[in-house]
């Protein structure tokens, strides 16, 4: 989430009403659950640790506008690189290619295609154990729903990459 | 109503998605039910004709024919005109035999002197010009026709010039070349022409001493009582002969014998052909069917609704051939029937008998060639339908162990007849028709002929004529129904293999070795097939030849079959062709799909 | 990766379908080198003309441009007569509705390829029980098609292909119609068949199949728009973990 935020504000400073609509539309039906609060008690946190700086001070509070620090911007290009399946979220996931594409900070095809090297990799991993284990196994069994994961995951990837390919495609027609 | 349009429009566009099925069914029954009609309507055509002609003409019952005009002939004439059982009578007429030359040509004639009005018995039509008048002959119709005469013709009689003035047809005489109805001087009786003079003309044949008899034409007072008339008259005192009109029927109807066992036979073989190829094209819709079938029940089709649209489809075919077939019977029969024109034409279309055996033969046909592929349809599940698994191949493990051994291509073929070993069974069953008619065509034609005239090549033997002509009509049928059976059986089974070829195509075979396969599979029936139809093409003339039959050259009746396997090979090449060069990533796609 | 002698190679190769309004290149410009002894695979979504490929890689179908090089020499322009040959000796196809024919035994099926190929009947089947056995089907050998499972079938399939031991082997969506189970065995053979040096073609879009190849290539639209070799994505660090911590 904190990076999420950061990534939003990588593009230009903004309010924390408008980082909020934003990720509302992003994640539909899953936005819904999202407390109207959440958006300002990162911004707060962020701004202790440094990430991020108001410019101006007064006025209610969604009058504030965040922008990043030097060390935020740091933070927004490491979280950018890094792939770091399994522990990934789907949602954190689905955010990044959207603020990525949102904010120009990266093409998410390309993201996508990181990711899905590292999932084939360990897709190829998992397989290569499978095919040695004799049949009827019960390690087998356990590497049979690894794979089956991966591959659940990968199918996921790959309609990103289909969506995220036409949106660009649209934005360059456009 | 609602069910009734449904059934209508589901058989509509079935025949529309396969309109060369749909043709092809036509067209063999057409011909099939045209060749039986027409061959079922001679029987009694003739009897039919010569009433007809009696009629119009006031035929006499029967003909009293001294064999001159001496003084016992006028003595027996006078007890028959005398006899209560006589109506009416005419003449008696003295008919002269004499030659007569015209247009180049020569022949027997009899010469009968005519009343410029005739009496009760025989008015003889005047077909065109005038009656007999002083210094011109009437040509009897069919007579004028064979030597090729016109009103305005001059003809030689016995030496004499003479203009034509008319011709007629007269139910008196049997048809030409029967005109003498007994030799001359009551000997036996040449191919004759007959024509009208005036008595007075004739007074120069009688001058010149030629063979004379006397015709006198009784009518009965009970016409189908001739039989005992005749023996009423009989003992060494009668002097005269006695032809019935029922006798004449009889005669004139040997015109056209020769015709109706090759019509008949032919028909029969026509008729199996149009199974053979029927059956094919039945089979060959099976699985499509099947798998037609199977969305229909789907839909939540009846079995009921199912059946009827299937037999509706082949019985509304069957039944419009039927009729097609008949009608161009009855477009045909007149030239069949009446080959020499001495008789009136009545158009009578095909007996009651004739409709009903011909339509029994092509319900038939639709009916046995398509009940097993619609039983089968019926019977396969709704979900083994859909999904086209029906057909469970049967493995002949002798005949592949068998064909491993051969060149690429005859193995290929071999695989193929094994999958269908019936189709195989037709294929050559056809083929052996195919011979039984070519070699009776060329029986019938290395027979002598004898012409009717005298040395003259243009008055040709009109009755073996006839016969030719029929077996050349029904040997061009068989042939051509033949060839399209052919391409339909290699079309079908090139369909049906389509995937088998495309995966050997896949393994490496050439599309060469394709289309070698698929012809092989059709030749190799072809040749036995071939062979069995010699000897029982001499075994189906056989029953109807006369003595001294001649028998064509071994090595022509060979010749002719393997000429035709050679033509079903060509054939067979065409549409194995164009299937092997079919894409194979498209068939296999579209298989999979 | 050092650069192994390429069996088969394709240079700027297209096909096209239809023309006018309705034309589709469904291969378009394609560069392409497969090198011996190794598995590649082709993904992509369905009609991204995957299938296509692999028909003008084997001589099935006919490149509308560019060039197909099969063992040093040119196939696209070769006539049918010897395309046939070369898939008679040097290409076998397997495809995902098995393609067998159905009134022919497994055993006749696989001694199909070695007759068409002018061998004696009795080396074709010794071919044909060797090849069975070695597909794990010899107590299969006399059943008709309809009487095996679908996996079966399959390696029945790819027994012929392999009956005229093929320089390449292009195999179409191979496990597309086939179980978990089935798909194991089916990989496990291409497995031994790349160990003992078999140069295979697979077309699929089942992510677990391409995993086991050494090379992944992806396709879109007609054209090469990925090309990953396998062993250079490395070991993942934290082993094989396919979920969430």
């Amino acid at each position: 989430m904190q990076d999420v935020v950061l990534a939003m504000l990588a593009k230009e400073p903004s309010h924390g009403y408008h980082l909020r609509e934003w990720l509302r539309q992003a994640l539909g039906p899953l936005g819904e659950s999202m407390n109207a609060g959440q958006i300002y008690v990162t911004l707060a946190r962020l701004e202790r640790a440094g990430l991020v700086v108001r410019e101006r001070a007064e006025g209610p509070p969604d009058r504030k506008v965040y922008a990043l620090t030097p060390s935020g911007q740091q933070r927004v290009a490491a979280w950018l690189a890094e792939v770091n399946w399994p522990k990934q979220d789907l949602a954190e996931l689905h955010l990044k290619l959207a603020v990525a594409r949102a904010a120009r900070l990266a093409d998410p095809v390309e993201l996508v295609a990181a990711y899905r090297r590292e999932l084939m990799g360990r897709l190829r991993q998992a397989q290569r154990a499978l095919l040695a284990e004799p049949e009827g196994s019960a390690a087998g069994l356990l590497l049979e729903g690894v794979a089956l994961r991966l591959q659940a995951d990968l199918r996921w990837l790959q309609a990103c990459e289909q969506f995220w390919s036409k949106v660009e495609n649209e934005a360059g027609d456009g | 109503m609602g069910r009734i349009l449904l059934v209508f429009r589901l058989v509509r566009s079935d025949v529309r998605r396969h309109p060369g099925q749909a043709a092809m069914l036509l067209l063999s029954l057409t011909v099939a039910t045209g060749m039986l009609a027409l061959g079922g309507s001679l029987g009694g055509a003739t009897e039919t004709l010569y009433r007809h002609t009696r009629a119009v003409t006031a035929g006499p019952d029967v003909v009293a024919v001294s064999p001159d005009d001496s003084a016992a002939a006028a003595r027996t004439q006078a007890a028959l005109t005398s006899d209560p059982a006589v109506a009416a009578h005419s003449g008696p007429y003295l008919q002269y035999y004499a030659r007569l030359t015209a247009k180049g040509s020569a022949s027997h004639v009899v010469v009968t002197a005519a009343d410029a009005e005739p009496g009760p018995v025989d008015h003889p039509l005047v077909t065109s010009g005038t009656w007999v008048r002083s210094g011109g002959v009437v040509v009897e119709r069919g007579f004028a026709d064979a030597l090729g005469v016109r009103v305005g013709d001059h003809v030689t009689v016995a030496g004499r010039s003479l203009p034509v003035v008319g011709t007629a047809v007269s139910a008196a005489t049997t048809v030409y070349p029967f005109a003498q109805l007994t030799g001359p001087d009551g000997g036996p009786s040449d191919y004759s022409g007959l024509v009208w003079m005036t008595e007075q003309d004739t007074g120069p044949l009688a001058a010149r001493h030629l063979s004379v008899s006397s015709l006198l034409y009784l009518k009965l007072r009970d016409p189908d009582a001739t039989q005992a008339f005749v023996n009423a008259h009989r003992g060494p005192s009668v002097h005269a002969n006695f032809q019935s009109w029922q006798f004449m029927i009889g005669q004139d109807a040997t015109i056209i014998e020769g015709s109706r066992p090759i019509l008949v036979i032919g028909s029969w073989l026509l008729s199996f052909l149009a199974i053979a190829g029927v059956a094919t094209l039945a089979a060959g819709r099976a699985a499509k069917q099947t798998r037609r079938v199977g969305l229909l029940k789907a839909v939540g089709a009846t079995p009921a609704l199912v059946a009827a649209v299937l037999f509706t489809e082949y019985v509304t075919l069957a039944l419009l051939a039927d009729a097609l077939g008949l009608l161009a019977a009855r477009l045909a029969q007149p030239a069949v029937v009446n080959p020499t024109a001495s008789l009136l034409s009545i158009s009578a279309g095909p007996s009651g008998g004739t409709v009903v055996l011909t339509t029994v033969v092509a319900l038939a046909v639709a009916v046995l060639t398509t009940f097993g592929p619609t039983m089968r349809a019926l019977r396969t599940e709704t979900v083994a339908a859909l999904a086209d698994t029906a057909r469970r191949p049967d493995h002949r493990a002798r005949l592949t162990r068998l064909s491993a051994m051969l060149p690429v291509p005859v193995l290929l073929g071999l695989r193929l007849i094994a999958r269908r070993p019936g189709r195989a069974f037709l294929q050559a069953c056809s083929i052996t028709a195919t011979v039984i008619t070519i070699t009776a065509l060329l029986i019938v034609f290395v027979q002598r002929q004898v012409g009717y005239g005298i040395d003259s090549p243009h008055l040709g033997n009109l009755k073996d004529a006839q016969s030719r002509h029929t077996m050349v009509v029904v040997a061009a049928a068989l042939v051509v129904l033949a060839a399209v059976n052919t391409l339909t059986t290699t079309w079908t089974t090139a369909l049906e293999a389509r995937h088998t070829m495309a995966v050997a195509r896949t393994l490496g075979a050439t599309p060469g070795q394709v289309t070698a396969g698929l012809s092989a599979a059709q030749l190799l029936p072809t040749v036995p097939g071939a062979l069995a139809g010699v000897p029982l093409g001499i075994a189906f003339v056989w029953p109807f030849s006369a003595a001294g039959t001649v028998y064509p050259p071994v090595w022509w009746l060979f010749g002719a079959a393997f000429a035709t396997v050679a033509i079903t090979a060509a054939l067979t090449a065409l549409p194995a062709r164009i299937a092997a060069h079919r894409s194979v990533a498209q068939t296999l796609s579209a298989e999979s799909a | 990766m050092n650069q192994i002698d390429a069996v088969l190679r394709a240079r700027d190769l297209s096909r096209t379908h239809g023309r006018g309004e309705s034309l589709v290149h469904a291969v378009d410009g394609v560069d392409l080198d497969v090198e011996a002894g190794r598995m590649l695979a082709v993904m992509g979504p369905s009609g991204c003309g995957k299938s296509t490929l692999l028909h003008l890689l084997g001589g099935l179908e006919r490149p509308t441009g560019g060039e197909v090089w099969l063992d040093g020499g040119r196939i696209d322009t070769l006539g049918e007569r010897a395309l046939a040959q070369l898939r008679r000796h040097s290409v076998g196809f397997v495809f995902q509705a098995f393609h067998l024919v159905e009134e022919l035994s497994a055993a006749e099926n696989v001694e199909l390829p070695a007759l068409l190929a002018g061998r004696s009947p009795r080396a074709a089947r010794c071919r044909a029980d060797q090849l069975l056995e070695q597909v794990g089907l010899d107590d299969r050998a006399r059943h008709l098609p309809w009487q095996l499972s679908g996996g079966q079938r399959q390696r029945v399939a790819i027994a012929r292909a392999l009956a005229n031991e093929p320089l390449v082997l292009l195999a179409d969506e191979p496990t597309g119609n086939l179980d978990t189970a089935a798909t194991l065995d089916v990989l496990r053979l291409f497995e031994e068949l790349r160990a003992a040096g078999q140069t295979l073609v697979i077309v699929t879009h089942d992510e677990r199949v391409a995993a086991t190849a050494d090379r992944l290539v992806s396709m879109r639209d007609g054209r090469l728009v990925d090309d990953t070799w396998m062993a250079d994505l490395g070991e993942p660090v934290d082993g094989i973990h396919g979920w969430e911590g």
